[in-house]
């Protein structure tokens, strides 16, 4: 029962954003996506791996699966590198400095 | 007494360490609709969103916990922990519910049919950049725990595994 309870709680929290974010995406783009003729605008996409545009239905060939993997990875192990790098390396001395001090008291 | 909590949060951990894995791949697979296609990027992420509430499940005793104690004493990192599993919900949210907007094969395969919206596109794009940057970041200040419940849960068993067999070799 405490499980079925928790996770309505996500779900309504998960809905709650959801319905947030339409209201605020259907109240702007009213008026920002449509061009003088009113046809919509197709923005360009700059992006790390983005969704291929309607029709375009994937299916490249392994160099570019290769590319699109290694790149988020790379962009995940470059951020874990930059973070838990140095927080293991100050973890370490630490835990030198605090052997050291023990060794050197009396 | 003391055993069977310590066999709980073990099993605990394991599921949670499995998940983990699980959810990653299907991150990075998702995060690749050019070549694993629409239908297989539409469905693995909406079966994701039962992952990750699983995922929030598992940690919801922390959740609770920080929750409660948020406003008042809490270290610095599980106050940054917090505060990015916050924006990554609220981006996970943001990727779920534009790539439903978008749908094009699973929707379609239930009979509901949306507009064509150019915004949701661009947001879905932008919002799972931001996603693969905040989930990096996720990693990164878990790291220890990967490390530590990797070494415990596969690699150390392996080990064992081999250095059982190598005896059991040397005895005959």
């Amino acid at each position: 029962m405490k499980i079925v309870w928790r996770t309505l709680i996500i779900l309504a929290v998960f809905i709650a954003l959801s319905g947030l974010m339409v209201v605020a995406v259907n109240a702007s783009s009213s008026t920002t996506t449509t061009a003088a003729d009113g046809a919509p605008q197709l923005h360009a996409d700059g992006d790390m791996g983005g969704r291929p545009e309607r029709g375009e239905r994937g299916g490249a060939g392994g160099s570019r699966w290769m590319f699109g993997l290694l790149k988020n990875v790379g962009v995940m192990a470059v951020l874990v590198t930059i973070i838990a790098w140095p927080k293991s390396v100050a973890k370490k001395k630490r835990k030198q400095a605090a052997i050291s001090s023990t060794n050197s008291q009396p | 007494m003391n055993n069977e909590v310590q066999k709980n949060t073990s099993s605990l951990t394991k599921t949670k360490l499995w998940l983990d894995v699980l959810v990653f791949i299907a991150f990075l697979i998702t995060m690749d609709p050019h070549t694993s296609g629409i239908a297989i990027h539409e469905w693995l992420s909406l079966a994701m969103i039962a992952a990750m509430t699983l995922h929030l499940l598992l940690s919801w005793d922390w959740i609770v916990e920080i929750t409660s104690r948020f406003l008042g004493k809490l270290g610095g990192q599980n106050r940054i922990n917090y505060i990015l599993n916050w924006l990554l919900f609220i981006d996970g949210t943001l990727i779920m519910i534009s790539g439903i907007m978008i749908s094009e094969v699973a929707l379609p395969l239930m009979g509901i049919t949306l507009p064509m919206g150019f915004a949701w596109r661009r947001l879905h794009d932008m919002s799972a950049n931001i996603g693969l940057i905040l989930l990096g970041l996720h990693t990164a200040l878990h790291w220890s725990w990967i490390v530590t419940t990797f070494n415990k849960y596969l690699l150390q068993p392996i080990v064992k595994l081999f250095s059982a067999k190598q005896k059991k070799d040397a005895s005959i």
